[in-house]
């Protein structure tokens, strides 16, 4: 059973949440602060620490940071009913699996806390394989799961057997280029996101990249903690889709 | 601004010309009045044996005085900015000088009168006015000079030259009048120009004052909205919450039998709902996100708008982006919500029961403009109401924040893109988004 650390300093909002978790089958270990959530930590592992960001006392940035210390390998999703642009931003670069904006819907919420208790990983497509491998160093430096590999039909052989969410593939590759990459993950792992990066705006591979699903596109040299934060912003988002249908 | 000039000069000679007509119709008559008692003093009564008459000067100073000033006093009284009225008056205010030189005899004192009145007339500030006078008071001079000499210069003969010497000072009087009323034009002109600047300044200063009134309203509007739904957002969670437990654990239970428990649960989960996302638009009015500029191709980015707007039966969503459409950076989140709010009240725009079509279309390329319209077939928007609809809590519609507007023109706003509309009652309407041409910084080249 996996054991969730749930910090917000919000009463009602902290059993309410935690009786729906615990109604999925997990475990919840509720703290009112982070200086309380700092002392279970100290005490126990956690698979999960779920946090509020703006708390009297320390705040879920400041707790995130020390949680890092202590437990780097737990993933974090942190919420906020405040728009806290630059404080998102700044988790976000630095490792936070999702930031959730509430009001969530429960639904959302617990689809995004079994993803991160899965541990995924990220998986780097590029052909120039030293670009590969020094973008995966450097998300992994900060705090993600990363693997690399150098051509589309590699890649498309990694995820069957490696636990991947997240595809940022190179958009024009020999072989198989990125943009084909997206739309064969789209008939056949709804699961992974794809984020398409690539030296030159290529219209043409975009825009099906694009209509194909990429959740996004980005122009080469992208720094990794940019990577990371559009890579956490994938892993938190609703799915569109899913919350139009519900708003009918 | 030259014709306000024009305007306000015209405005200020109408008002100098009426003033000075006033003060003729006062000189006018007390000349009248003068004339009588000079003619009663210098020469009351003649006498010729025992029978006494009065004198015939006395007669001339109030029928011949009375003929000269009624027509113009009747005219400065009536018609003071006339320009008839002020010839009238300068021939007038000549031939009272003649008169008065007659009354006294030719002395020549009397012929300053003249002086002191091309200086009053000069008062028009209208060189007609002097020009006709001089011609009057020197035709008066040349033949009353030879025909009745005595009546002018007092003797029977006088120099044949005594005539250009009046009429040269006469001149030179002119000259310097003449030089002052243009000098007293081009001050008058000055001054217009300058109240012109004046008022086209304090209009400015208006409008800016205008500008930013509204903006103070806007922003403390933004600040509200921001607070309030910041503090709902928690409390509008923990009921979210709770719902979500209670609906799982009640639809499991006996009490899943009851029709209106469960139709209870699905109609607070839709109100929920309906709370989140006013909220939502409150704050996406209020928010200053940074813009996250990245390639992002349009067609798409359509797509997914339509996907999330709420759809009506007989309401088609046409998206005629061509597929290798060049592709502008932009913050996909932001300018996807402009277009869902965009898209949402097109549809909505469709009168109820009536089929219609929706259509987005876009042009442009690296180096150019980007133009992206939304197009409907819908009620159209009345004319008088095109300046008000991107304003904040402005809405048509009887369930509604007024707030979608506002947010697709704030949103556009953060991207230096401008949007318009053009709209026929009863056809439809177009709202267009222009995107500036980008910097190569922002554009993904």
């Amino acid at each position: 059973m996996a054991r969730i650390l749930l910090v917000d300093d919000e009463g009602a909002l902290r059993v309410t949440l935690a009786a729906n978790l615990e109604l999925d089958g997990m475990e919840v270990e509720e703290a009112e602060s982070g200086e309380r959530a700092l002392e279970l930590l100290r005490s126990a592992p956690f698979d999960l620490m779920l946090s509020d960001i703006r708390m009297s006392g320390m705040s879920g940035k400041e707790l995130f940071q020390r949680a890092k210390e202590l437990r780097p390998e737990m993933p974090v999703v942190l919420m906020t009913a405040f728009a806290l642009e630059d404080i998102v931003r700044e988790v976000l670069r630095n490792g936070v699996f999702a930031v959730l904006p509430k009001p969530f819907d429960v639904g959302h919420l617990s689809r995004t806390v079994q993803r991160a208790l899965r541990r995924p990983a990220v998986l780097v497509v590029d052909d120039h394989e030293d670009q590969a491998r020094s973008t995966a160093a450097a998300l992994r430096a900060i705090g993600l799961r990363v693997e690399s590999i150098s051509d589309g039909a590699g890649a498309l052989r990694a995820i069957e057997d490696r636990p991947i969410d997240i595809c940022i593939v190179d958009l024009v590759m020999p072989g198989m280029s990125g943009a084909e990459v997206v739309e064969r993950l789209r008939w056949s792992r709804t699961d992974i996101t794809a984020i398409v990066v690539s030296d030159y705006v290529v219209p043409e591979l975009m825009q099906r990249a694009a209509a194909n699903g990429a959740f996004a596109c980005l122009c080469k040299p992208v720094a990794a903690d940019e990577l990371a934060q559009v890579v956490a912003e994938a892993r938190g988002r609703a799915d569109l889709r899913s919350a139009a249908v519900r708003a009918r | 601004m030259e014709s306000r000039t024009r305007e306000l000069l015209d405005e200020h000679m109408r008002e100098n010309y009426r003033k000075t007509s006033r003060v003729f119709s006062i000189l006018l008559a007390a000349q009248w009045v003068f004339g009588i008692l000079l003619a009663v003093v210098i020469s009351p009564r003649s006498w010729a044996g025992l029978a006494s008459a009065t004198h015939v000067h006395i007669y001339a100073a109030v029928f011949l005085g009375g003929a000269i000033t009624s027509l113009p006093l009747y005219l400065t009284l009536t018609r003071p900015e006339s320009l008839a009225t002020r010839l009238i008056v300068g021939v007038a205010q000549m031939l009272w000088s003649a008169l008065l030189i007659h009354l006294t005899g030719g002395r020549i004192e009397t012929h300053f009168h003249v002086f002191g009145s091309l200086a009053f007339l000069a008062f028009y500030r209208d060189w007609k006015v002097l020009l006709v006078a001089t011609v009057v008071v020197a035709s008066d001079h040349l033949l009353r000079g030879i025909f009745w000499p005595e009546s002018v210069y007092g003797i029977a003969d006088p120099a044949w030259w005594r005539f250009l010497e009046h009429a040269a000072w006469v001149v030179f009087e002119d000259v310097v009048l003449v030089f002052a009323c243009f000098r007293g034009i081009d001050e008058m002109r000055s001054i217009a120009r300058q109240r012109t600047e004046l008022e086209k300044t304090f209009a400015e200063l208006e409008r800016t004052h205008q500008i930013v009134t509204r903006t103070e309203k806007l922003a403390a509007v933004g600040q509200l909205a921001a607070s309030v739904g910041h503090e709902l957002r928690n409390p509008l969670t923990a009921i979210r919450n709770a719902h979500a437990y209670i609906s799982k654990r009640v639809l499991k239970s006996n009490a899943a039998s009851d029709a209106r428990t469960v139709q209870f649960l699905g109609l607070q989960e839709r109100e929920i709902h309906a709370c989140n996302r006013i909220i939502s638009d409150l704050l996406d009015f209020a928010r200053e996100r940074p813009l996250d500029l990245r390639p992002c191709p349009l067609r798409p980015l359509i797509e997914e708008a339509f996907s999330v707007v709420t759809a009506r039966d007989g309401v088609d969503l046409v998206n005629e982006v061509p597929a290798d459409l060049p592709v502008p950076a932009l913050d996909k989140d932001q300018f996807r919500q402009v277009l869902v709010n965009l898209v949402q009240n097109a549809v909505e725009a469709m009168p109820a029961g009536r089929a219609g079509t929706v259509r987005v279309s876009a042009a442009g390329s690296a180096g150019d403009r980007w133009r992206i319209a939304v197009i409907d077939d819908g009620a159209g928007i009345a004319p008088e109401l095109h300046a008000r609809i991107f304003e904040p809590l402005f809405t048509t519609k009887s369930k509604g924040t007024g707030l979608g507007l506002a947010v697709v023109a704030t949103m556009l706003k953060r991207h230096g893109c401008s949007i318009s509309v053009k709209s026929e009652i009863g056809r439809g309407t177009e709202f267009a988004i222009e995107i500036p041409l980008q910097t190569p910084s922002a554009a993904a080249a």
